[in-house]
Parts: structure tokens; C-alpha cells; sequence
């Protein structure tokens, strides 16, 4: 091993670097904690902990400031690694110092893969309703649907990720460009009855024509969301098709007809399709006698398959969610008067990990004491 | 070696986040009826007050009333409520000589709406005005301070105009939205008005601290 190798894996295995790393964690949740005042928990988790630099924007010039989560986290997992492989050596006496520094691995580990694949989406359904499909609280699409057949739908999804970067985006399944006019990550809607004096709309098909377009601030809250919204040509091979506006305020459902093929267009919360469906058969609120204090949510569904293996219902209510096909669906929002209720569907292969890693660390700090004990009550009895 | 073996994967999990990126999907599903458009926008309805109802959902970007969020007031006696509009959270008419009518509006929306220069600008278009820049908003709004809240007030009219137009309008900031009072009419029915107007502003306050 030459000398910069051996500066390198020293610098890795340095207990100076755990020190620092978890000084600067703990100003990183600080930090977070103060900015969650401004940013809601959602924004904070993407900024500060799902992010390898805590970045400022001065300008369109993102500047990082502060190392974000993944690399004080990842930096530390590399730091107990190979402190595990180079400074630990393997003693029945260190056994449970050992177990509990691999339960804390498992542990950033697992918080790395839940940042990768866990999967937060929402299912609404109204009583009697079925649905196969759940949306994305926060992540819109831009969609559009050929309804020629009068039995299927043939979707293209676009995230709206990709009409905020501009420019042209084809696709196969489309006989037509889509040119993104402008986008906004965030506006609302005026009647242009009631605004006469904006300036005209830069779409002339659908019902773009007939409205004011007012941008405004994303915000982060999280009792609100962002409405995302744009312009798009459609650009076929005969020149331009239309400018629609697009947003994920109205209804998916300004439709044209291009080379004989009827199409509709519109931005809507990003779907996951299910190979099952849940219909909602009844949705109960329980209060306290007397009070409008809550003290029941519950929706009773059906679940089923079409190829007919599942066909039950089941009731989900709080701490007794549904788990299905490696989804968990919680009772989430309720809206009785409507007969309407929110599902949480949380998709997270690793949600077994923290359990693992704190039995993992729990076993060995036991075993340490123990061990320790033991020794102690032996010393004593001997002297 | 063993080193290395161990840094290189690791390295590659740290910067595995970076990875993530927006794809385009296609897919076939069973046929879907979309919920329709809003009358009002489908051409069924005109585009009156009353008809924007049908655009709750646009209504709700707005400011989010359902927590209890928003201002509240005290609207004169004399100012006749109108039915509400998904785009008003309060809309009143006051009734002049001859037939005469102004219109009172309260809007709410997220953010600053651009500013009040823009909003101010806006505004003055509505009457046939010029824009005017920041110095000549300094010159010609006022800072008003009212329960808690902070409000920058114009009034513009265009006397030497075929039909002589006045606006009233108070911009209030409130929890990073943006409240718009504006009272638009005839110039000698809204000039009648300035004194309701800024008395009414005087009771705009938090809902959080009505009585």
C-alpha cells in the first residue's frame, strides 16, 4: 500500500470524521428544523436530507452551502464500514460493540433505500367508486390520451419534469410534436370575462382562449399544492396543430381529432396503475356521543382481481391498514358528507429495515452489558 | 486492494440518489370518462359571477379557507352582498344615483401575484390608465396599518375619460398570500365611497383573531 492509498483509507477509517460528520448532522437538522417554519416537512426532507449539498439559489445559479444528508450519511456509512473492516478487530468481548455498529450501517442503509423506493401516493374514491390506480400528492403529468377505441385508452404520460426543461419532446406513440410554450411550476386561473385588459392568451384551442393565466410563488405548506401549468403546441407533420392550455386546475378533457384519431390532453396528478381494483362501499365516521370529536375513520372496500383469485372486502381504519401486493393502504382523510375518503398508499420494500437494525442494536448494547456484567461479577468473586 | 474494493460501491450508493430521473410512459387502460369541464368554461354558461361557482376547484387554489385560514371583515350596511364567485371571497354592489352601480371585490391568492406595481398596474389598465413606475407608486399610494395587517391603498380615476372610472384598492399581504379589496365604479359614485371604503378596510382583520 503506497502513502496516499494509506492517507486515503486512514482519512476513511478516522474516528475524527465520525466527530465531524455527526457535528455537522446535527447543524444540518438544526438547520432543518428552523427552515421548516418556511418550507413545510415536505420541502425540508428534499432539501436538507434527500440531497448530497444544501443548495442556494442566487439567481438561476444553484450554490451548494452545507453537505445535504445523503453525503453526511453516506460519508458516515463509508466511515463505519471501514472502521468496521480496519480498526475492529473480531473478539467475543467486542461482540456487541461489533452487532451495534451493524445495526446502525443497517440503519443508513435503510433510510438511503426508503429515500429511493419508498413511494407515497393517494387513492380518492367516492362511495360506490372503483379505481385501479392511485396518484401522486405532489408530482403532476401532462398526458395525452387517445380515445378513438371506444374501449381503451392509449396514454402517453409526460411528467411535468420535463416540460419545465422546455424545447421539443417526441414520442412514439405520438404522430405529433409537443413544443412547451411556457411553463409555470405554480398559477392560478382568472376568467377573462372578469379581467378583459390582460394580455391574450398565448393559446388559441380549448379553453386556454377564454382564460388568464397568473403565476404565482410554489409554495410548500403542506395543506397546499402546486398547480402545475403550460402551454403546448402540438406540432404534426402538416405545421401546427393548436396551442392548448394545460393545467392540473381543470379536468383532463379539451380534446381535437388529428389524422382521424381523437385525442384529449391535460396535466393531472402523476397515476400508478395497480393489477387490482378497490371499490369503496361505505365510508363511517364515528364521533363521541355529544361531540364532534372524531373517534372512528373507517372505509370498508372490496378488492378485487381480474383474473378473479381476490374478491374481498375489507375494512381499513386507523393502525389497521390494508396490505396488498407489497402496497400499504392507510386510512388517510375522510369527507363523510361527500361519502368520499382519501387511502394513503405507501409503497417502501425496506420498511423492515429500521426494525431489523434497532433489534440489531438493542442485541449487541445488551450483550455488551451483559458481557460486562458478567466479567464484573466474576472479578468480584474471585477477590 | 481491499480498499479499494470496498470504496468504489460504496462511493457509487452515495451518488446513486442522482440518478433519479423523469421518464416518459405509455400505456393502454380501459376507457375512462373524464370529469367534464366547468359550464362556464364549456360555453354552456355565461361567464357571470354566479356561473364561475362551477369552478370550486380554481376558487380553492386561491387561499386555503378550509383550516380557517383568511381574513375576515365588516362590510357596510348600504353595500348589497352578491352571490359568492369562485373567484371572490367576498363581492359586494353599492348602489348610486340613476342607476349607477360600483363593484366591491375581495380576491386572495397565493405568493405576491407579481407585486404591487404589477397588481397596481393592472388595475389602472382597467380604467384606461398608463402604467406607472415604482417612483410614481411611492407618490401616489398610502401605507395604512390596521389590526395587524399592512396594506398599501390606491385610488386612480380618469376624470377627462367619455365614462369617468375610479378604483379604490387596498393590497394586503396575509401569511404569504396576497388579499386584493377593490372597489371599481363610476368616478363620483366610488369618489362617494372613499370614506366606507377606508373605514370598512379599518375592519379587515384575521379571521384567527375575530371576536
Amino acid at each position: 500500500m503506497n502513502d496516499t492509498t494509506r492517507q486515503f483509507r486512514d482519512f476513511f477509517v478516522s474516528l475524527k470524521l465520525t466527530v465531524v460528520l455527526l457535528a455537522l448532522s446535527l447543524i444540518l437538522v438544526f438547520a432543518a428544523t428552523l427552515d421548516q417554519v418556511n418550507l413545510g416537512i415536505w420541502a425540508v426532507q428534499e432539501k436538507y436530507f434527500r440531497s448530497l449539498f444544501v443548495l442556494w439559489h442566487v439567481g438561476d445559479i444553484p450554490i451548494p452551502v452545507f453537505p445535504g444528508g445523503y453525503l453526511i450519511g453516506g460519508l458516515l456509512l463509508i466511515n463505519l464500514i471501514a472502521a468496521h473492516i480496519y480498526r475492529f478487530k473480531f473478539t467475543w468481548k467486542k461482540m456487541g460493540i461489533q452487532l451495534a455498529h451493524a445495526g446502525l450501517i443497517l440503519l443508513l442503509i435503510g433510510e438511503l433505500l426508503t429515500g429511493l423506493w419508498q413511494e407515497d401516493y393517494q387513492m380518492r374514491l367516492v362511495e360506490g367508486e372503483t379505481k385501479n390506480y392511485s396518484e401522486s400528492y405532489r408530482r403532476d403529468e401532462f398526458v395525452l390520451i387517445d380515445t378513438t377505441d371506444p374501449k381503451f385508452d392509449e396514454v402517453v404520460a409526460i411528467p411535468v419534469e420535463l416540460l419545465a426543461k422546455g424545447g421539443e419532446i417526441q414520442h412514439p406513440k405520438l404522430p405529433f410534436r409537443v413544443v412547451v410554450k411556457r411553463y409555470y411550476p405554480n398559477a392560478v386561473l382568472q376568467l377573462r370575462a372578469q379581467n378583459p385588459s390582460a394580455p391574450e392568451s398565448l393559446a388559441d384551442k380549448g379553453v386556454g382562449p377564454r382564460l388568464v393565466t397568473v403565476p404565482v410563488q410554489m409554495t410548500y405548506k403542506e395543506n397546499e399544492r402546486n398547480w402545475s401549468t403550460a402551454f403546448v403546441e402540438l406540432v404534426g407533420t402538416e405545421g401546427s396543430i393548436g396551442t392548448w392550455l394545460v393545467t392540473a386546475q381543470l379536468p383532463t378533457s379539451q380534446t381535437f381529432s388529428y389524422a382521424g384519431r381523437t385525442w384529449r390532453l391535460g396535466i393531472r396528478p402523476e397515476r400508478t396503475y395497480k393489477p387490482f381494483s378497490l371499490q369503496l362501499l361505505k365510508v363511517t365516521h364515528d364521533v363521541y356521543l355529544g361531540t364532534d370529536i372524531p373517534k372512528n375513520f373507517s372505509s370498508r372496500v372490496r378488492l378485487t382481481t381480474p383474473d378473479g383469485r381476490e374478491d374481498r372486502e375489507v375494512l381499513i381504519y386507523m393502525n389497521n391498514p390494508l396490505r396488498y401486493a407489497g402496497l400499504t393502504f392507510y386510512q388517510y382523510q375522510m369527507d363523510s358528507e361527500h361519502a368520499t375518503s382519501v387511502l394513503q398508499v405507501v409503497r417502501n420494500p425496506s420498511w423492515l429495515i429500521p426494525y431489523i437494525s434497532s433489534g440489531l442494536i438493542t442485541l449487541g448494547l445488551l450483550y455488551q452489558f451483559v458481557f460486562h456484567l458478567a466479567g464484573f461479577i466474576t472479578r468480584r468473586r474471585a477477590a | 486492494m481491499r480498499f479499494r474494493l470496498l470504496v468504489l460501491p460504496l462511493v457509487a450508493l452515495v451518488f446513486l440518489p442522482a440518478c433519479r430521473d423523469a421518464k416518459i410512459t405509455s400505456y393502454r387502460v380501459p376507457h375512462e370518462m373524464p370529469e367534464p369541464m366547468p359550464p362556464v368554461l364549456s360555453g354552456g354558461v355565461a361567464p357571470t359571477t354566479n356561473a364561475s361557482a362551477d369552478m370550486a376547484t380554481m376558487a380553492n387554489t386561491a387561499v386555503p379557507t378550509a383550516a380557517g385560514d383568511g381574513l375576515g371583515w365588516t362590510a357596510p350596511a348600504h353595500w348589497k352582498t352578491k352571490p359568492q364567485s369562485a373567484m371572490r371571497k367576498g363581492s359586494y354592489a353599492i348602489a348610486g344615483d340613476d342607476g349607477a352601480e360600483a363593484d366591491m371585490a375581495v380576491t386572495a391568492f397565493p405568493g405576491d401575484v407579481g407585486g404591487d406595481l404589477a397588481n397596481v398596474n393592472r388595475w389602472r389598465g382597467q380604467i384606461e390608465l398608463p402604467p406607472i413606475n415604482e417612483a410614481e407608486l411611492g407618490r401616489t399610494s398610502q401605507h395604512l396599518d390596521f389590526n395587524g395587517l399592512h396594506c398599501t391603498f390606491v385610488d386612480f380615476a380618469n376624470p377627462d375619460s367619455a365614462n369617468p372610472q375610479r378604483i379604490l384598492g387596498a393590497i394586503v399581504p396575509f401569511e404569504g398570500a396576497t388579499w386584493f379589496f377593490k372597489m371599481m365604479g363610476p368616478d363620483a359614485l366610488v369618489a362617494r365611497e372613499k370614506t366606507a371604503f377606508l373605514q370598512f378596510l379599518q375592519t379587515v382583520r384575521p379571521r384567527a383573531s375575530q371576536p
